[in-house]
C-alpha cells in the first residue's frame, strides 16, 4: 500500500527524473587526470621577464612549479613534451582588477516592503558588505574564468560585485576545481567603490563618501576600544562585536588595501581625497583618465592599475564623401585628440616614474589584445607593456616571489603563443596555470547556428528615469511563434506582448501599459547573448532606457 | 479688559484696512493727452517734446504741434518716453498660475493632434500674473498651448479685461510641435539612434495628420463647389487645421534645433502656408536659410544658457541679431507666464549683444504686430492704432526705469500689482518688531 | 565658426593651472567701482600674485606684468553668487531627512562647462550648495572660478568657513512626509527635525566632551562614544563653526527656525529665497539673520505664490544684509543685470544694488575680509565690464580670479571644454536648455512620478 503522502513523493521524483532526461542524453565531460605533472617545453623562444630573453631554449615544469629555464637543460623522464617549436613562451599575465570566477548577481529587485527608512536601510541592501569574501563567491566552471586565460591571464585579484563596499578581493590562479583551490591569497584588498545604493542611503557619490568616513572612523574607534578591552581590564565595558567595522581593521593597521575602482578623473581625485583624509593604503585600479593626475597620484603613493578598456580609434575615416563643415571638423578634432589620451595614458604614467598594471574589469576580452598592440604606437615598448602585464602588476600586490616571471621555483604560469605576443596575427596556443597545462590549440568549432528558442521566463532591470524598474518576461511558443506576458513592478501590471519577434540575436518585445488612463507603448529591442540579453526599452513619449535581463535557471529553455 | 480694547482696536483696524485690500483699483477710460514727452514711435522715428491724444481707446493725435482735446485729461511726461505696450510672441501667460500645482495649469491638454483646443477658452483675466506683467508695460501677449504635436490654438490677448473676448488681441494660429531630432534635455538618455527613430515617427505621424487635413480640405472644397448635399461628419481637429493647409491662418512652428530647422524648411517647401517659426535658439547656425526662404521668427527667451556644450557662452544673447542681420524678420518672446515683465531684458540683451537698440525694440513691438497681422493697429505710435501707450522715465530696455503709466486699449491702467501692494504694506510694516 | 586655436588655448590652460595659480596685473584708467570706497574715476588697481596691492592713479608696474587698458571701463569687485549648483556631480543625497554629514565638496566638478559661463557674467565665486530635499541638507562648499583646471581642490576656496544647508516648506516636506512616508510631512514637523538633531548634537558633544576629559586619566576604563559623523558635523553647527545657509519661504517657517537657532545658541544664520523674507523683516533684522533672494522669481509653487520683487529692497531698508543669488546655470550669466531689479523695485542706490552681488554675499559666506571689494589687501577677484554693470548694455569684458585672467571676450575661444566625451555625437543638441531649471531638487526625481 502506497501512502498518498508517499504517491506524492514518487510523483515528484518521477517528474523530477522527467526533468533530468535531456542532460543525461548529452554527452557528459571526460574530466581524466594529465597522465604526468611534469611537463618540457622545447625549442621556445623564451621571454623569462621583460628584457630578458632566451632564443630557443628550455622550459621544464614539474608540481606547479617551474624546475628550469635554459638554452638546453635536462628533461626529466617523466615529462610530457608540449609541441611548441619555435613558438614564444611568457610569463602568465596578471591581471589587476576583475570579478574574474564571480558569477554576476542576479539583478534581483529589492523588496522595498522591507525598507521602512530609506535613510537607514540594511547594510547589505545599501552596499556595505566589507566582511563578505569573495573565495566564497567563486566558481572555477564560471565562464570569465576560461575567457580570461584563453587570452592569456593567469592571475587575477578578483573581487566580488556590490555597492560601495562589495567585500575582499583576493588573487586567484585560473585553474582548480573548487574556489578554495582557485585562491592563492586570500582577502588581499578591501575593495571598494564609490557607487550608490538606488533610491536608499547611501545613493549618492556624496552620500557614499560621507558613508566611508563614518565607517572608517567608527572602526577606528571600535577597534582602539577593542585593543584596550582585550588587555582584560576588569570593569570594562565589554565592546560589542561589529562584522562591518571589523572588516575595516587590516586596514586601518596598513596591513590590508584599501583598492578602489576609479575610473575617471574626478573618480580618482575623490578617492585620493578620502585616502587624504583616512589614510589608508589605496590601489586605484581601472583607471581611465589619469593623465592630467600623475603627480597627484605619485604624491599619493597609491598603486596604479590602468584599465585596458580604452574608446575606439578608427583610422582615417572614409568618409571624405561628406565634406564636413569646419565645426564638425574642429570637434572630430577635439574628440580623436581625447581617444588618444587613453592610449598615450600607459606612457605618460612611465614616463612620470609611476609604476603600473593593468586590470580588465571594463574590457571585452576580444579587446584585450588589439589595446595592447596599439599601446606600441603610443609611447610604450613591448618590454613596458609585458612588464605592465606580469613583473609590475606581480610587485603591485606584492606576489613577486612567486609570480610574474620565467624563473626557477616561481609558480608555473606561463603564456605560449605561436608567434611573438606581439606580432600582428599572434595566437594564444597553451596556457599552464600552476603547472595544470590548457590548449588552445584548436579553434572552438563553431556549432552549427540554430535558432534558439527564447522561450521561458526572464528576469529584466531597467533603469528609468523613475529609477531602476524590475520584472518577468514570460515567453512561450516556438521560434517564429512565440507569445507571452510582461510584468513590472512600477505599477504592478502583467499584460500581454503585442509582439515577440527573435531576428538572429536581436530580440524586439512590445507590449502597452496603461498607467493613470495614459497608455504607454513600449518597444524592448535587445542583442541576446545566450541566457541573457542587453538592450533598450523605448517607451512612448518617455525616451529609451537601458535594459537587461536574463533567464530564470530552470526555466524552459 | 485688556483684551477687549486690543480686539476691539484689532476690529477697527482691520475694518479701516478692509477696504483698501478688498477693493482692487479700477482701470479708468476716456481721452488723455499726454504731454512734453519723448515719443518712440517706432514706425516714425522720435519725437522729441512732443504730445500724444488718446480718445475712445485710440491714438488719435502723435505729434508735436497738437491740439489737446477739451475735457482731456493732460499728464505731463516732461522727461519721460513714450513707447507703444510692448507685445511678448509667447508666453503661457493666463494659461497657468502656479506652475507647480497641475489644479492651475492649463497650457497643455491631452492628446497629440489637438489644434481644435483654445487657449484663448483658458485665459484667467483676473490671474495675479496678468497686473504683474503690464505694470511693467507689457500690454500684449501671445498665449501658446504646449504639449503635442498639434497642441492647440494660440491667442494673442491684451492685458486687461474681464472676460477672454474683452481681451483678445485679434489674431490666432495653429501651434506645431515639429518633431525634434534634439535631446529633451539632462533626463534625456535616448541614443543617438533611439533619438532619429522617435524623430522618424513623429515626422511620420505630422505628415499622415497633414496628408488628412490635405484631404479634408479638397473633400470640403469640392463640396462647397458643387454646393452638394454631401456633409463631411464631425472632425474638429481637420476643421481647425481647414484654415491652415487654405494658407488662411498662420501656423507657429516651434522648432529649435539647426538640424530640425532645416527640416522644417523643406517640409513647409510647396505648401501654401502663412508660417512662423517659433523657438529657433540655433537661428544663428542656420540664418542665411531662414533668411532665403522668408519665413519670419519668434526666438526666445534670449536668456538663456548655450544648446550645445561646445558654443560660445554668448550664442543666445547674440541670436535674435544674428538672425536678423542674415536678414530674417525677428521678433523676441519669453516663453514665460510669471515673469513675462522681463520681455523688455530679452530685448535688451539681445541689443546689447549685437541686435541694437533699435531693431531690439522693433522685435518687441511693430515686428510682432506685423507677423501676426495686427499692424494696423498694434505695435506702434500712429494715429489711428489702439491705444497700448506705455510711459517711462527713461530708456524702456535699462533696467532701472521705471513705468509711469501704462494704456491697454485707451484704459488708464492702474499702476498696481500683488508685488507693488506688498512693498506697500511691508515696507514699513506696522506693528514692526515690537507690537 | 570653431577656431583652431581652441583646443592649444585649452592645453595651455590644462597645462599650467596647477597649484592654485595666482596672477599679476595692471589694470590701468577704469572707472573703479569699490563697492565699499565709493567710485573712483581714471584709476589704477595693480594686482600681485593674487592681491590687491595698490588701487590709485598713475600706478606702475614690472615691466612683464601683464596690462588690461580700462579706459572707458567699469572695473568691480569679482560678482559673489551666495546660492548655485554648478560645478557640482551631486546635489541631492535625498534618501533622509537629514544628511549633515554629506559635503558637496566631495562632488566638485571643475570640468562643469557652467563655470565658464559664470565667468563670462563676471562671477567669480559661487556657492555650490546641497539641494533643498532634506530638512537639514548637506554641507556646501565655496568655490572659486579657477576654471582650467581638471583638480576640484583647486576650486575650492580655501580657508572659506564651513556652510551647510537647511530646508522649509514643501520640498522637504513633500520628499520625506509625501514621499517616503516619514516626518517631516509639515512644517511642524519640520521645526521637530531640526529640534531632536540639535538635541542629539548637543548629547553627542557632551559625551565626547566627557569622555576626552577623562580618557587621559590613569585608570581610565571609559568606552568612548559610538563615532557619528553626522551627530559631529551638527555639534559644529552648534559650536558656531559652520554658518547655516536655509532654503525657506514662507514667513512663519522662517520665523519657527529663528526661534530654533535662538533656543539653541544658533548665531550664524542666512536665508535662502526667504521670498517672504520682507514679511518678517523687523524679526531677521533684529536676529541678525541674513537674507540671500531671488531678483524676481515668484508663482512657480505655491509658497512663493505671495511674494514682491520688492523683497530684497524691503530687506534692505529693514537693515537685513541682503544678495541676490542665481541658483540657476543660466541666471548665474547674468547677476549684475539681477542685481539691478533692485533699483527698478524698490529704488536701491548704484551701491547698494552691487553690494547684492559682491560684499554682501561675501558676508553671507564669511570671506568679506577677502573679497566682495576692491581694496587694498583682498583678493584679486576683478570683473571689467564695458558700460555700467547696472546697465542693461553692460558686456563682460574681462574676469579675473586672483590676479589670473580667466575669461576675456575679445579673446575668447568657442570650445571651452576642458575634457570631451570621447564617445560623444556632436549632431545632438539640447532641445531645453537644461541649466536654467531649478536643480535644488536635482537627484530626488525618482521620488516624483508625476
Amino acid at each position: 500500500m502506497v501512502k498518498p503522502k508517499q504517491s506524492l513523493y514518487w510523483c515528484f521524483m518521477g517528474m523530477l527524473w522527467l526533468l533530468t532526461l535531456p542532460a543525461m542524453g548529452q554527452t557528459r565531460e571526460v574530466d581524466l587526470s594529465p597522465v604526468s605533472g611534469t611537463y618540457a617545453i622545447q625549442n621556445v623562444n623564451i621571454i623569462q621577464a621583460p628584457g630578458r630573453k632566451i632564443d630557443l631554449g628550455t622550459i621544464v615544469i614539474k608540481d606547479g612549479l617551474i624546475l628550469s629555464v635554459g638554452k638546453s637543460v635536462p628533461i626529466p623522464a617523466d615529462a610530457q613534451i608540449v609541441k611548441a617549436d619555435s613558438m614564444y613562451v611568457y610569463p602568465g599575465f596578471i591581471d589587476g582588477l576583475s570579478h574574474t570566477g564571480v558569477p554576476k548577481p542576479k539583478n534581483d529587485p529589492i523588496d522595498r516592503s522591507k525598507i521602512k527608512d530609506p535613510g537607514n536601510p540594511p547594510d547589505e541592501l545599501a552596499g556595505i558588505q566589507p566582511q563578505r569574501e569573495v573565495r566564497a563567491l567563486l566558481d572555477p566552471k564560471e565562464k570569465s574564468v576560461d575567457a580570461l586565460r584563453s587570452v592569456g591571464f593567469t592571475t587575477v585579484h578578483t573581487v566580488p560585485y556590490g555597492g560601495m563596499l562589495p567585500g575582499q578581493g583576493a588573487i586567484i590562479l585560473l585553474t582548480g576545481k573548487t574556489g578554495d583551490e582557485m585562491i592563492y591569497r586570500d582577502n588581499v584588498s578591501l575593495f571598494s567603490q564609490l557607487k550608490g545604493a538606488q533610491r536608499i542611503y547611501p545613493n549618492t557619490v556624496i552620500g557614499v563618501m560621507a558613508k566611508y568616513r563614518d565607517l572608517y572612523r567608527k572602526a577606528s574607534y571600535s577597534k582602539e576600544y577593542q585593543a584596550r578591552y582585550s588587555g582584560n581590564t576588569p570593569g570594562m565595558v565589554r565592546p560589542g562585536q561589529n562584522r562591518v567595522e571589523e572588516a575595516f581593521y587590516p586596514v586601518i593597521d596598513k596591513q590590508q588595501p584599501v583598492t578602489f575602482l576609479a575610473e575617471k578623473v574626478l573618480d580618482i581625485q575623490r578617492v585620493l581625497t578620502l585616502q587624504r583624509d583616512l589614510d589608508f593604503s589605496l590601489v586605484l585600479a581601472e583607471v581611465k583618465q589619469g593623465w592630467d593626475l600623475t603627480d597627484k597620484i605619485k604624491a599619493s603613493g597609491a598603486k596604479v592599475f590602468l584599465s585596458l578598456d580604452m574608446p575606439k580609434i578608427e583610422e582615417d575615416k572614409k568618409d571624405s564623401t561628406d565634406t564636413m563643415n569646419p565645426e564638425k571638423e574642429a570637434l572630430e578634432k577635439r574628440k580623436l585628440e581625447m581617444k588618444r589620451k587613453y592610449y598615450q595614458q600607459p606612457a605618460t604614467l612611465k614616463n612620470s616614474g609611476t609604476r603600473f598594471g593593468f586590470s580588465t574589469l571594463g574590457t571585452k576580452n576580444s579587446d584585450l589584445k588589439t589595446n595592447l598592440h596599439k599601446l606600441l604606437e603610443y609611447g610604450m615598448s613591448e618590454d613596458d607593456v609585458l612588464a605592465a602585464l606580469t613583473t609590475h602588476p606581480a610587485e603591485l600586490l606584492g606576489v613577486s616571489q612567486a609570480l610574474g616571471t620565467l624563473d626557477p621555483g616561481k609558480i608555473a604560469n606561463l603564456v605560449i603563443t605561436d608567434t611573438a605576443y606581439f606580432a600582428e596575427k599572434s595566437n594564444v596556443k597553451y596556457v599552464f596555470v600552476d603547472g595544470k597545462f590548457y590548449s588552445y590549440e584548436k579553434k572552438k568549432e563553431r556549432r552549427p547556428r540554430v535558432e534558439k528558442t527564447v522561450a521561458g521566463t526572464w528576469s529584466y532591470s531597467t533603469e528609468t528615469s523613475n529609477g531602476t524598474v524590475t520584472g518577468k518576461i514570460v515567453i512561450q511558443g516556438d521560434p517564429g511563434n512565440y507569445s507571452g506576458m510582461v510584468s513590472n513592478n512600477f505599477n504592478g501590471q502583467t499584460v500581454n506582448a503585442t509582439g515577440i519577434s527573435v531576428n538572429g540575436e536581436q530580440m524586439t518585445i512590445t507590449y502597452t501599459l496603461t498607467i493613470d488612463a495614459n497608455m504607454l507603448n513600449i518597444e524592448i529591442t535587445a542583442t541576446l547573448d545566450g541566457d541573457a540579453f542587453e538592450g533598450t526599452m523605448a517607451v512612448s513619449n518617455f525616451g529609451s532606457f537601458p535594459i537587461e535581463g536574463q533567464k530564470d535557471p530552470g526555466s524552459k529553455n | 479688559m485688556k483684551n477687549i480694547i486690543k480686539l476691539t482696536a484689532l476690529t477697527l483696524l482691520v475694518l479701516i484696512i478692509a477696504p483698501a485690500f478688498a477693493q482692487n483699483a479700477k482701470g479708468k477710460t476716456g481721452t488723455f493727452a499726454l504731454t512734453n514727452a519723448t515719443l518712440e514711435t517706432i514706425t516714425n522715428g522720435t519725437i522729441q517734446n512732443g504730445t500724444l491724444v488718446i480718445s475712445d481707446g485710440k491714438i488719435t493725435a502723435v505729434g508735436t504741434n497738437v491740439t489737446i482735446p477739451q475735457g482731456a485729461e493732460t499728464i505731463d511726461c516732461s522727461g519721460h518716453i513714450l513707447y507703444p505696450g510692448m507685445i511678448d510672441g509667447g508666453t503661457r501667460l493666463g494659461l497657468v498660475e502656479v506652475n507647480s500645482d497641475p489644479r492651475t495649469r492649463d497650457y497643455s491638454e491631452i492628446g497629440e493632434v489637438i489644434p481644435q483646443v483654445h487657449a484663448l477658452t483658458a485665459i484667467n483675466p483676473n490671474s495675479a500674473l496678468i497686473p504683474v506683467t503690464r505694470v511693467s508695460g507689457v500690454t500684449t501677449s501671445l498665449a501658446v498651448p504646449s504639449g503635442g504635436l498639434f497642441p492647440g490654438t494660440a491667442a494673442l490677448i491684451n492685458l486687461h479685461g474681464y472676460t477672454p473676448d474683452q481681451m483678445f488681441a485679434g489674431f490666432k494660429a495653429v501651434i506645431l510641435n515639429f518633431p525634434t531630432t534634439a535631446k529633451r534635455g539632462r533626463f534625456d538618455r535616448r541614443s543617438e539612434e533611439d533619438i532619429k527613430k522617435a524623430s522618424e515617427k513623429a515626422l511620420k505621424n505630422l505628415n499622415d495628420a497633414w496628408d488628412k487635413a490635405v484631404q479634408y480640405h479638397k473633400i470640403d472644397s469640392a463640396i462647397k463647389e458643387t454646393k452638394s448635399k454631401e456633409t463631411l461628419d464631425y472632425y474638429p481637429e481637420m476643421e481647425a487645421l481647414l484654415p491652415v493647409v487654405r494658407g488662411e491662418m498662420t501656423l507657429l512652428l516651434e522648432v529649435n534645433a539647426a538640424k530640425d530647422i532645416k527640416s522644417a524648411l523643406s517640409w513647409i517647401k510647396g505648401k501654401e502656408l502663412k508660417v512662423v517659426f517659433t523657438g529657433v535658439s540655433e537661428g544663428w547656425r542656420v540664418a542665411k536659410e531662414l533668411a532665403e526662404a522668408k519665413v519670419p521668427v519668434i526666438t526666445g527667451p534670449v536668456l538663456s544658457t548655450p544648446t550645445r556644450a561646445y558654443d560660445r557662452y554668448d550664442r543666445p544673447y547674440a541670436n535674435a541679431g544674428a538672425m536678423q542681420k542674415a536678414g530674417v524678420k525677428v521678433a523676441i518672446r519669453t516663453s514665460n507666464a510669471e515673469n513675462v515683465r522681463n520681455l523688455p531684458y530679452n530685448a535688451g540683451f539681445a541689443a546689447t549683444y549685437g541686435m541694437g537698440k533699435e531693431e531690439a525694440l522693433k522685435a518687441i513691438t511693430i515686428v510682432p504686430a506685423e507677423i501676426f497681422g495686427v499692424e494696423d493697429a498694434l505695435g506702434s505710435l500712429e494715429v489711428g492704432k489702439t491705444a497700448n501707450v506705455v510711459v517711462a522715465d527713461g530708456d524702456i530696455f535699462e533696467t532701472k526705469t521705471q513705468v509711469k503709466h501704462v494704456f491697454i486699449e485707451g484704459w488708464q491702467i492702474p499702476m498696481s500689482s500683488r508685488h507693488t501692494k506688498l512693498y506697500d504694506e511691508f515696507l514699513e510694516r506696522s506693528p514692526g518688531a515690537k507690537k | 565658426m570653431i577656431k583652431n586655436v581652441a583646443p592649444i588655448v585649452l592645453l595651455f590652460l590644462v597645462g599650467n593651472l596647477y597649484g592654485q595659480q595666482k596672477g599679476s596685473v595692471l589694470i590701468k584708467n577704469g572707472t573703479v567701482i569699490t563697492v565699499t570706497q565709493g567710485i573712483k574715476e581714471n584709476t589704477d588697481v595693480y594686482i600681485k600674485d593674487g592681491l590687491i596691492r595698490k588701487i590709485g592713479g598713475g600706478l606702475s608696474a614690472p615691466k612683464d606684468t601683464k596690462v588690461i587698458d580700462a579706459t572707458g571701463l567699469y572695473v568691480t569687485p569679482g560678482i559673489i553668487d551666495a546660492h548655485s549648483h554648478i560645478a557640482l556631480d551631486a546635489i541631492n543625497e535625498a534618501t533622509s531627512p537629514v544628511t549633515s554629514e554629506v559635503w558637496t565638496g566631495d562632488a566638485v566638478n571643475p570640468l562643469d562647462i557652467s563655470i565658464y559661463r559664470a565667468l563670462a557674467g563676471g562671477v567669480t565665486i559661487s556657492h555650490a550648495m546641497h539641494g533643498s530635499a532634506n530638512a537639514i541638507g548637506g554641507q556646501c562648499e565655496t568655490i572659486k572660478h579657477r576654471y582650467g583646471t581638471v583638480d576640484p581642490d583647486e576650486l575650492k576656496m580655501a580657508g572659506a568657513p564651513r556652510t551647510i544647508k537647511f530646508a522649509l516648506g514643501e520640498n522637504p516636506t513633500r520628499v520625506h512626509g509625501s514621499g517616503n512616508k516619514i516626518l517631516p510631512r509639515t512644517r511642524m514637523g519640520v521645526e521637530q527635525v531640526f529640534r531632536r538633531s540639535f538635541s542629539e548634537a548637543r548629547e553627542y558633544q557632551q559625551a565626547w566632551d566627557t569622555y576626552n576629559a577623562k580618557k587621559d586619566q590613569k585608570g581610565f576604563k571609559g568606552m568612548p562614544p559610538k563615532y557619528d559623523l553626522r551627530l559631529k558635523t551638527l555639534a559644529d553647527v552648534l559650536a558656531g563653526d559652520i554658518i547655516i545657509h536655509c532654503h525657506s519661504y514662507r514667513s512663519d517657517e522662517i520665523y519657527m527656525l529663528m526661534n530654533v537657532c535662538r533656543d539653541f545658541g544658533i548665531k550664524r544664520l542666512v536665508f535662502q529665497h526667504v521670498n517672504e523674507g520682507f514679511k518678517v523683516a523687523p524679526e531677521l533684522a533684529e536676529f541678525g539673520a541674513m537674507a540671500s533672494v531671488f531678483s524676481d522669481w515668484w508663482a512657480y509653487k505655491f509658497e512663493v505664490y505671495y511674494s514682491t520683487a520688492y523683497n530684497a529692497a524691503i530687506l534692505t531698508e529693514n537693515g537685513v544684509v541682503t544678495s541676490i543669488n542665481s541658483d540657476s546655470g543660466e541666471l548665474i550669466r547674468h547677476l549684475y543685470h539681477e542685481a539691478a531689479k533692485t533699483q527698478k523695485y524698490g529704488g536701491l542706490s548704484d551701491d547698494q544694488a552691487m553690494a547684492m552681488i559682491t560684499i554682501n554675499p561675501a558676508r553671507q559666506l564669511g570671506i568679506e575680509d577677502r573679497v566682495g571689494s576692491l581694496e587694498t589687501g583682498k583678493e584679486g577677484d576683478v570683473a571689467i565690464f564695458k558700460n555700467h554693470p547696472l546697465s542693461i548694455y553692460a558686456i563682460p569684458m574681462y574676469t579675473l580670479v586672483d590676479g589670473v585672467v580667466r575669461f576675456d571676450r575679445e579673446n575668447d575661444a568657442d570650445d571651452m571644454r576642458i575634457y570631451v566625451d570621447p564617445e560623444e555625437k556632436i549632431e545632438v543638441t539640447l532641445a531645453v536648455s537644461d541649466s536654467d531649471t531649478d536643480r535644488c531638487m536635482q537627484d530626488t526625481e525618482f521620488l516624483f512620478k508625476e
